[in-house]
Protein backbone atom coordinates (compact mmCIF):
# COMPACT_ATOMS: atom_id res chain seq x y z
CA UNK A 1 0.00 0.00 0.00
CA UNK A 2 1.24 3.32 -0.76
CA UNK A 3 2.02 5.47 2.64
CA UNK A 4 0.91 8.84 3.58
CA UNK A 5 4.44 10.03 2.97
CA UNK A 6 4.47 8.42 -0.82
CA UNK A 7 1.35 10.70 -1.57
CA UNK A 8 3.07 13.82 0.28
CA UNK A 9 5.90 13.18 -2.37
CA UNK A 10 3.24 13.09 -5.31
CA UNK A 11 1.58 16.16 -3.77
CA UNK A 12 4.84 17.93 -3.85
CA UNK A 13 5.17 17.13 -7.43
CA UNK A 14 2.41 18.47 -8.20
CA UNK A 15 2.20 22.20 -9.63
CA UNK A 16 0.13 24.58 -7.14
CA UNK A 17 -2.40 26.71 -8.51
CA UNK A 18 -1.49 30.54 -8.76
CA UNK A 19 -0.61 31.88 -5.38
CA UNK A 20 -2.99 34.86 -6.35
CA UNK A 21 -6.31 32.98 -6.29
CA UNK A 22 -5.65 32.48 -2.43
CA UNK A 23 -4.40 36.18 -2.27
CA UNK A 24 -7.32 37.05 -3.81
CA UNK A 25 -9.97 34.66 -1.70
CA UNK A 26 -8.68 36.09 1.51
CA UNK A 27 -9.86 39.65 0.10
CA UNK A 28 -13.17 38.88 -1.68
CA UNK A 29 -14.65 37.16 1.05
CA UNK A 30 -14.02 40.09 3.92
CA UNK A 31 -17.05 42.49 3.45
CA UNK A 32 -14.54 45.34 3.98
CA UNK A 33 -12.78 45.08 0.82
CA UNK A 34 -13.08 47.22 -1.87
CA UNK A 35 -13.02 47.02 -5.72
CA UNK A 36 -9.77 48.45 -5.47
CA UNK A 37 -8.04 45.94 -2.91
CA UNK A 38 -9.02 43.19 -5.07
CA UNK A 39 -7.94 44.58 -8.12
CA UNK A 40 -4.79 45.58 -6.25
CA UNK A 41 -4.18 41.37 -5.41
CA UNK A 42 -4.71 40.86 -9.15
CA UNK A 43 -2.46 43.59 -10.83
CA UNK A 44 0.64 41.99 -8.35
CA UNK A 45 0.57 38.86 -10.85
CA UNK A 46 1.48 40.19 -14.44
CA UNK A 47 0.68 36.72 -15.97
CA UNK A 48 -2.89 36.55 -14.92
CA UNK A 49 -3.45 40.15 -15.38
CA UNK A 50 -2.32 40.08 -19.06
CA UNK A 51 -4.53 36.74 -19.74
CA UNK A 52 -7.11 37.71 -17.82
CA UNK A 53 -7.75 40.90 -20.16
CA UNK A 54 -7.22 38.96 -23.25
CA UNK A 55 -10.35 36.97 -22.53
CA UNK A 56 -11.81 39.95 -20.76
CA UNK A 57 -11.55 41.67 -24.57
CA UNK A 58 -12.15 38.49 -26.77
CA UNK A 59 -15.49 38.52 -28.81
CA UNK A 60 -17.45 36.00 -26.17
CA UNK A 61 -17.77 39.50 -23.52
CA UNK A 62 -18.24 41.81 -26.33
CA UNK A 63 -17.07 44.97 -24.74
CA UNK A 64 -17.23 48.48 -26.40
CA UNK A 65 -13.88 49.53 -25.79
CA UNK A 66 -11.07 47.34 -24.58
CA UNK A 67 -10.01 47.30 -20.90
CA UNK A 68 -6.85 48.14 -20.32
CA UNK A 69 -6.32 47.28 -16.88
CA UNK A 70 -7.77 44.99 -14.38
CA UNK A 71 -9.97 48.27 -12.70
CA UNK A 72 -11.27 48.67 -16.26
CA UNK A 73 -11.98 45.17 -16.39
CA UNK A 74 -13.58 45.62 -13.28
CA UNK A 75 -15.52 48.30 -13.83
CA UNK A 76 -16.70 46.98 -17.69
CA UNK A 77 -17.70 43.66 -16.36
CA UNK A 78 -18.32 43.86 -12.36
CA UNK A 79 -16.43 42.64 -9.68
CA UNK A 80 -18.13 39.24 -9.72
CA UNK A 81 -17.37 38.29 -13.23
CA UNK A 82 -13.42 39.08 -12.92
CA UNK A 83 -12.71 37.42 -9.76
CA UNK A 84 -14.34 34.31 -11.34
CA UNK A 85 -12.13 34.39 -14.16
CA UNK A 86 -9.02 34.30 -12.38
CA UNK A 87 -10.06 31.36 -10.27
CA UNK A 88 -10.96 29.75 -13.11
CA UNK A 89 -7.65 30.59 -14.66
CA UNK A 90 -5.84 29.62 -11.57
CA UNK A 91 -7.42 26.16 -11.72
CA UNK A 92 -7.33 24.97 -15.61
CA UNK A 93 -4.08 24.23 -15.63
CA UNK A 94 -4.32 21.86 -12.66
CA UNK A 95 -7.53 20.56 -13.39
CA UNK A 96 -7.36 20.05 -17.57
CA UNK A 97 -5.55 17.20 -17.56
CA UNK A 98 -6.89 13.69 -18.27
CA UNK A 99 -7.63 11.49 -15.72
CA UNK A 100 -7.69 8.12 -17.18
CA UNK A 101 -7.73 5.55 -13.67
CA UNK A 102 -11.70 7.57 -13.24
CA UNK A 103 -12.11 7.54 -17.11
CA UNK A 104 -11.82 10.72 -17.18
CA UNK A 105 -10.64 12.16 -20.75
CA UNK A 106 -8.74 15.82 -21.24
CA UNK A 107 -10.98 18.01 -20.35
CA UNK A 108 -13.97 16.71 -19.07
CA UNK A 109 -12.64 17.17 -14.89
CA UNK A 110 -11.99 20.76 -15.96
CA UNK A 111 -15.57 20.78 -17.37
CA UNK A 112 -17.16 19.13 -14.35
CA UNK A 113 -15.68 21.21 -12.17
CA UNK A 114 -16.29 24.61 -13.47
CA UNK A 115 -19.90 23.53 -13.94
CA UNK A 116 -19.53 22.26 -10.07
CA UNK A 117 -18.36 25.78 -9.11
CA UNK A 118 -21.14 27.36 -11.03
CA UNK A 119 -23.98 25.45 -9.59
CA UNK A 120 -22.80 25.94 -6.40
CA UNK A 121 -22.44 29.54 -6.69
CA UNK A 122 -26.20 29.02 -7.87
CA UNK A 123 -27.20 27.08 -4.83
CA UNK A 124 -25.59 29.54 -2.49
CA UNK A 125 -27.26 32.70 -3.95
CA UNK A 126 -30.73 30.86 -3.78
CA UNK A 127 -30.08 30.07 -0.26
CA UNK A 128 -28.64 33.28 0.25
CA UNK A 129 -25.53 32.11 2.18
CA UNK A 130 -22.57 34.60 2.32
CA UNK A 131 -19.23 33.59 1.18
CA UNK A 132 -20.10 32.68 -2.29
CA UNK A 133 -16.37 32.76 -3.72
CA UNK A 134 -15.59 30.79 -1.16
CA UNK A 135 -18.01 27.94 -2.08
CA UNK A 136 -17.53 28.49 -5.89
CA UNK A 137 -13.70 27.56 -5.23
CA UNK A 138 -14.36 24.73 -3.15
CA UNK A 139 -16.24 23.37 -5.39
CA UNK A 140 -13.84 23.98 -8.47
CA UNK A 141 -11.13 22.76 -6.31
CA UNK A 142 -12.93 19.62 -4.41
CA UNK A 143 -11.75 16.95 -6.65
CA UNK A 144 -8.13 18.24 -6.80
CA UNK A 145 -7.56 14.71 -4.65
CA UNK A 146 -8.53 12.81 -7.64
CA UNK A 147 -5.27 14.72 -9.82
CA UNK A 148 -3.12 11.94 -7.33
CA UNK A 149 -5.22 9.33 -6.74
CA UNK A 150 -6.20 8.65 -10.15
CA UNK A 151 -2.67 6.18 -10.85
CA UNK A 152 -3.48 4.37 -8.15
CA UNK A 153 -7.27 4.19 -8.81
CA UNK A 154 -5.82 2.62 -12.58
CA UNK A 155 -3.71 0.40 -10.62
CA UNK A 156 -6.54 -1.10 -8.51
CA UNK A 157 -9.38 -0.72 -11.09
CA UNK A 158 -10.56 -4.59 -10.53
CA UNK A 159 -10.32 -4.69 -7.10
CA UNK A 160 -12.37 -1.42 -6.57
CA UNK A 161 -14.88 -2.48 -9.27
CA UNK A 162 -14.94 -5.11 -7.55
CA UNK A 163 -15.79 -3.42 -4.15
CA UNK A 164 -18.74 -1.23 -5.41
CA UNK A 165 -20.44 -3.84 -7.52
CA UNK A 166 -20.42 -6.19 -5.27
CA UNK A 167 -19.96 -4.97 -1.55
CA UNK A 168 -22.07 -2.38 -1.85
CA UNK A 169 -19.36 0.31 -1.30
CA UNK A 170 -19.65 3.74 -2.68
CA UNK A 171 -16.82 4.59 -4.58
CA UNK A 172 -15.31 6.66 -2.38
CA UNK A 173 -15.63 3.90 0.38
CA UNK A 174 -14.05 2.12 -1.82
CA UNK A 175 -10.99 4.14 -2.72
CA UNK A 176 -10.38 4.25 1.48
CA UNK A 177 -10.59 0.46 1.73
CA UNK A 178 -8.34 -0.49 -0.80
CA UNK A 179 -5.69 2.90 -0.36
CA UNK A 180 -6.27 3.68 3.73
CA UNK A 181 -7.31 7.55 2.04
CA UNK A 182 -9.81 8.68 -0.12
CA UNK A 183 -10.21 11.46 -2.52
CA UNK A 184 -11.78 13.92 0.14
CA UNK A 185 -8.61 13.19 2.81
CA UNK A 186 -6.11 13.41 -0.29
CA UNK A 187 -7.82 16.64 -1.63
CA UNK A 188 -8.02 18.72 1.57
CA UNK A 189 -4.03 17.51 2.47
CA UNK A 190 -3.35 18.84 -0.92
CA UNK A 191 -5.04 21.69 -0.01
CA UNK A 192 -3.71 22.46 3.41
CA UNK A 193 -0.12 21.60 1.95
CA UNK A 194 -1.00 24.65 -0.92
CA UNK A 195 -2.13 27.11 1.92
CA UNK A 196 -5.43 26.68 1.31
CA UNK A 197 -7.89 28.45 4.09
CA UNK A 198 -9.13 26.15 6.47
CA UNK A 199 -12.39 26.95 5.35
CA UNK A 200 -11.66 25.64 1.89
CA UNK A 201 -9.84 22.83 3.16
CA UNK A 202 -12.50 21.71 5.15
CA UNK A 203 -14.97 21.94 2.61
CA UNK A 204 -13.03 19.82 0.59
CA UNK A 205 -12.38 17.66 3.29
CA UNK A 206 -15.85 17.10 3.81
CA UNK A 207 -17.45 17.11 0.59
CA UNK A 208 -18.99 14.39 0.34
CA UNK A 209 -20.30 14.39 3.73
CA UNK A 210 -19.05 10.87 4.82
CA UNK A 211 -19.16 12.55 8.51
CA UNK A 212 -22.71 13.24 8.52
CA UNK A 213 -22.35 16.29 10.93
CA UNK A 214 -20.89 17.85 8.41
CA UNK A 215 -24.50 18.54 7.24
CA UNK A 216 -25.48 21.23 9.74
CA UNK A 217 -22.86 23.08 7.52
CA UNK A 218 -24.72 24.77 4.99
CA UNK A 219 -21.86 26.28 2.95
CA UNK A 220 -20.50 22.07 3.09
CA UNK A 221 -23.98 21.04 2.08
CA UNK A 222 -24.31 23.79 -0.75
CA UNK A 223 -20.96 22.32 -2.55
CA UNK A 224 -22.23 18.90 -1.92
CA UNK A 225 -25.71 19.17 -3.80
CA UNK A 226 -23.62 21.19 -6.37
CA UNK A 227 -21.68 17.45 -6.84
CA UNK A 228 -25.32 15.92 -6.62
CA UNK A 229 -26.28 17.78 -9.63
CA UNK A 230 -23.21 17.30 -11.52
CA UNK A 231 -23.64 13.49 -11.55
CA UNK A 232 -27.05 13.45 -11.88
CA UNK A 233 -26.20 15.55 -14.98
CA UNK A 234 -23.17 12.77 -15.94
CA UNK A 235 -20.79 15.30 -15.85
CA UNK A 236 -17.52 14.37 -14.68
CA UNK A 237 -18.85 10.58 -14.35
CA UNK A 238 -15.90 8.71 -15.34
CA UNK A 239 -15.35 5.00 -13.94
CA UNK A 240 -16.77 5.89 -10.41
CA UNK A 241 -19.98 6.21 -11.87
CA UNK A 242 -22.76 7.82 -9.65
CA UNK A 243 -21.60 5.68 -7.18
CA UNK A 244 -21.77 8.27 -4.26
CA UNK A 245 -24.10 8.31 -1.56
CA UNK A 246 -27.49 10.91 -1.97
CA UNK A 247 -28.34 12.44 1.91
CA UNK A 248 -31.71 13.14 1.47
CA UNK A 249 -31.58 14.61 4.77
CA UNK A 250 -28.76 16.98 3.96
CA UNK A 251 -31.45 17.96 1.40
CA UNK A 252 -34.19 18.76 4.28
CA UNK A 253 -31.14 20.74 6.36
CA UNK A 254 -30.52 23.10 3.34
CA UNK A 255 -34.53 23.38 3.17
CA UNK A 256 -34.07 22.34 -0.73
CA UNK A 257 -37.08 20.13 -2.26
CA UNK A 258 -37.13 18.27 -5.37
CA UNK A 259 -38.45 20.86 -7.42
CA UNK A 260 -35.76 23.17 -6.31
CA UNK A 261 -32.91 21.00 -7.43
CA UNK A 262 -34.85 20.20 -10.74
CA UNK A 263 -35.38 23.74 -10.92
CA UNK A 264 -31.72 24.43 -10.43
CA UNK A 265 -30.81 22.08 -13.08
CA UNK A 266 -33.35 23.37 -15.76
CA UNK A 267 -31.40 26.94 -15.51
CA UNK A 268 -28.29 25.22 -16.03
CA UNK A 269 -29.43 23.25 -19.24
CA UNK A 270 -30.11 27.09 -19.51
CA UNK A 271 -26.88 27.89 -18.59
CA UNK A 272 -24.35 25.38 -20.31
CA UNK A 273 -24.01 26.53 -23.82
CA UNK A 274 -22.84 29.74 -22.53
CA UNK A 275 -20.26 27.59 -20.18
CA UNK A 276 -19.08 25.72 -22.71
CA UNK A 277 -18.16 29.24 -24.42
CA UNK A 278 -16.34 30.37 -21.53
CA UNK A 279 -13.97 27.37 -21.35
CA UNK A 280 -13.07 27.86 -24.73
CA UNK A 281 -11.44 31.01 -23.62
CA UNK A 282 -9.94 30.43 -19.89
CA UNK B 1 -20.63 12.39 -40.43
CA UNK B 2 -21.76 12.26 -36.29
CA UNK B 3 -25.05 14.53 -35.38
CA UNK B 4 -24.19 15.56 -31.67
CA UNK B 5 -27.49 15.60 -29.02
CA UNK B 6 -26.65 18.03 -26.85
CA UNK B 7 -28.69 18.30 -23.31
CA UNK B 8 -32.07 19.42 -23.74
CA UNK B 9 -31.58 19.01 -27.56
CA UNK B 10 -33.32 16.77 -30.06
CA UNK B 11 -32.27 15.43 -33.87
CA UNK B 12 -33.38 13.46 -36.66
CA UNK B 13 -31.94 12.33 -39.55
CA UNK B 14 -32.38 9.92 -42.77
CA UNK B 15 -28.74 11.09 -44.18
CA UNK B 16 -27.70 6.88 -43.98
CA UNK B 17 -24.22 8.40 -44.23
CA UNK B 18 -24.49 9.59 -40.71
CA UNK B 19 -25.04 8.66 -37.08
CA UNK B 20 -26.48 10.47 -33.84
CA UNK B 21 -24.46 10.36 -30.68
CA UNK B 22 -25.77 11.79 -27.37
CA UNK B 23 -22.69 11.92 -24.92
CA UNK B 24 -22.79 11.02 -21.11
CA UNK B 25 -26.18 10.64 -19.71
CA UNK B 26 -26.41 10.32 -16.17
CA UNK B 27 -29.79 10.75 -15.04
CA UNK B 28 -30.79 12.25 -18.26
CA UNK B 29 -32.87 9.98 -20.85
CA UNK B 30 -31.36 9.02 -24.37
CA UNK B 31 -34.58 8.41 -26.22
CA UNK B 32 -33.39 6.64 -29.43
CA UNK B 33 -36.30 6.10 -32.45
CA UNK B 34 -36.03 4.65 -35.89
CA UNK B 35 -37.94 3.47 -38.71
CA UNK B 36 -35.89 0.65 -40.63
CA UNK B 37 -38.32 1.06 -43.99
CA UNK B 38 -37.66 4.68 -44.46
CA UNK B 39 -34.10 4.89 -42.47
CA UNK B 40 -35.35 7.96 -40.02
CA UNK B 41 -33.58 7.68 -36.76
CA UNK B 42 -34.29 10.47 -34.15
CA UNK B 43 -32.28 10.96 -30.47
CA UNK B 44 -33.85 13.03 -27.71
CA UNK B 45 -31.59 13.91 -24.53
CA UNK B 46 -34.05 15.42 -22.13
CA UNK B 47 -33.16 16.01 -18.30
CA UNK B 48 -36.36 16.76 -16.35
CA UNK B 49 -39.74 14.83 -16.37
CA UNK B 50 -42.30 17.51 -16.40
CA UNK B 51 -42.71 20.79 -17.97
CA UNK B 52 -45.05 22.30 -15.71
CA UNK B 53 -41.76 22.87 -13.46
CA UNK B 54 -41.53 25.87 -15.65
CA UNK B 55 -43.11 26.92 -18.21
CA UNK B 56 -40.39 30.06 -19.75
CA UNK B 57 -37.92 27.35 -19.94
CA UNK B 58 -39.97 24.61 -21.49
CA UNK B 59 -41.34 27.54 -23.98
CA UNK B 60 -37.66 28.23 -24.97
CA UNK B 61 -36.12 24.69 -24.29
CA UNK B 62 -38.64 22.31 -25.46
CA UNK B 63 -36.52 19.16 -25.76
CA UNK B 64 -35.46 19.97 -21.71
CA UNK B 65 -38.59 17.72 -20.80
CA UNK B 66 -39.71 14.50 -20.94
CA UNK B 67 -43.63 15.63 -22.03
CA UNK B 68 -42.38 18.37 -24.29
CA UNK B 69 -39.41 16.77 -25.82
CA UNK B 70 -40.96 13.61 -26.60
CA UNK B 71 -43.79 14.68 -29.04
CA UNK B 72 -41.56 17.08 -30.97
CA UNK B 73 -38.89 14.05 -31.75
CA UNK B 74 -42.06 11.60 -32.99
CA UNK B 75 -43.79 14.36 -34.85
CA UNK B 76 -39.93 15.43 -36.32
CA UNK B 77 -39.52 11.73 -37.64
CA UNK B 78 -42.77 11.62 -38.90
CA UNK B 79 -42.15 14.92 -41.38
CA UNK B 80 -39.33 12.88 -42.85
CA UNK B 81 -41.63 9.70 -43.84
CA UNK B 82 -41.37 7.50 -40.60
CA UNK B 83 -44.62 6.23 -39.54
CA UNK B 84 -45.27 5.17 -35.75
CA UNK B 85 -46.10 1.33 -35.93
CA UNK B 86 -43.10 1.06 -37.55
CA UNK B 87 -40.83 2.61 -35.24
CA UNK B 88 -38.24 0.75 -32.94
CA UNK B 89 -37.65 2.24 -29.67
CA UNK B 90 -34.37 2.36 -27.40
CA UNK B 91 -34.25 4.35 -23.93
CA UNK B 92 -30.85 4.64 -21.99
CA UNK B 93 -30.14 6.74 -18.43
CA UNK B 94 -32.05 7.41 -15.95
CA UNK B 95 -29.23 6.48 -13.49
CA UNK B 96 -29.51 7.43 -10.24
CA UNK B 97 -26.96 8.49 -7.33
CA UNK B 98 -26.86 5.52 -4.63
CA UNK B 99 -29.19 5.86 -2.06
CA UNK B 100 -30.89 8.37 -3.89
CA UNK B 101 -34.97 8.08 -2.85
CA UNK B 102 -38.13 9.30 -3.75
CA UNK B 103 -38.94 12.76 -5.27
CA UNK B 104 -35.11 13.28 -5.29
CA UNK B 105 -34.55 10.54 -8.07
CA UNK B 106 -34.90 12.35 -11.15
CA UNK B 107 -33.42 9.31 -12.86
CA UNK B 108 -36.44 6.80 -11.93
CA UNK B 109 -38.82 9.80 -12.78
CA UNK B 110 -37.47 10.87 -16.05
CA UNK B 111 -37.90 7.02 -16.94
CA UNK B 112 -41.48 6.47 -15.36
CA UNK B 113 -42.46 10.13 -17.71
CA UNK B 114 -41.28 8.40 -20.35
CA UNK B 115 -43.09 4.78 -19.36
CA UNK B 116 -46.58 7.14 -18.92
CA UNK B 117 -46.21 8.72 -22.42
CA UNK B 118 -46.20 5.88 -24.15
CA UNK B 119 -48.33 3.52 -22.44
CA UNK B 120 -51.27 6.04 -23.11
CA UNK B 121 -49.86 6.01 -27.02
CA UNK B 122 -50.02 2.60 -27.27
CA UNK B 123 -45.53 2.32 -27.97
CA UNK B 124 -43.70 0.22 -27.08
CA UNK B 125 -39.93 0.31 -25.71
CA UNK B 126 -37.83 -2.77 -27.79
CA UNK B 127 -34.74 -2.47 -25.67
CA UNK B 128 -33.35 0.09 -23.08
CA UNK B 129 -30.10 -0.18 -20.80
CA UNK B 130 -32.57 2.25 -17.74
CA UNK B 131 -31.27 2.69 -14.40
CA UNK B 132 -28.05 1.66 -12.12
CA UNK B 133 -25.43 4.16 -11.02
CA UNK B 134 -23.56 4.87 -14.91
CA UNK B 135 -23.56 7.34 -16.99
CA UNK B 136 -23.60 6.35 -20.74
CA UNK B 137 -22.90 7.31 -24.14
CA UNK B 138 -25.57 6.38 -27.09
CA UNK B 139 -24.84 6.47 -30.74
CA UNK B 140 -26.95 5.02 -33.60
CA UNK B 141 -26.31 4.29 -36.96
CA UNK B 142 -28.85 5.49 -39.74
CA UNK B 143 -27.73 3.02 -42.50
CA UNK B 144 -28.59 0.59 -40.25
CA UNK B 145 -30.08 0.95 -37.17
CA UNK B 146 -27.86 -0.98 -35.25
CA UNK B 147 -27.36 1.01 -32.02
CA UNK B 148 -24.03 1.38 -29.48
CA UNK B 149 -23.54 1.99 -25.96
CA UNK B 150 -21.02 3.18 -23.50
CA UNK B 151 -20.26 3.59 -20.48
CA UNK B 152 -17.32 5.61 -18.85
CA UNK B 153 -13.66 3.72 -18.52
CA UNK B 154 -15.70 0.62 -21.21
CA UNK B 155 -15.60 -0.17 -24.68
CA UNK B 156 -18.51 1.00 -26.65
CA UNK B 157 -20.65 -2.08 -27.02
CA UNK B 158 -23.44 -3.01 -29.64
CA UNK B 159 -26.99 -3.27 -28.23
Amino acid sequence: MTTIQEFIKEIKNLKPIPAVANQLLAVVDNPDSSMGDIANVIQYDPIMTASVLKTCNSAFFGLKNPAESIKDAVNMMGTDQVIELVLLKSGTETLGGSQEGYGLEEGDMWKYSVSSAVIAKQVAVSLSLKNKNTIFTSALLKDIGKIILEKHVAQSSKKIKNLVENRNLSFREAEKKVFGIDHTELGAMIAKMWKFSPRMVKIIRHHHLTDEAMMEDKEIAAVYLADCICMMMGMGVGADGLSYRFKNQAMEKLGMKADDIALIIAQFGVDMQEIEELLNIV
Amino acid sequence: MKQIVGVADMKVSNNTGESIITYSLGSCIGLVIYDPVVKVAGMLHYMLPESSLDKDKARAKPYMFADSGIPRLFKSAYQLGAVKQRMKIYAAGGAEILDQKGFFNIGKRNYMALKKMFFKNNVMINKQNVGGNVNRTVRIEISTGDIFVKTSGSQEVKI
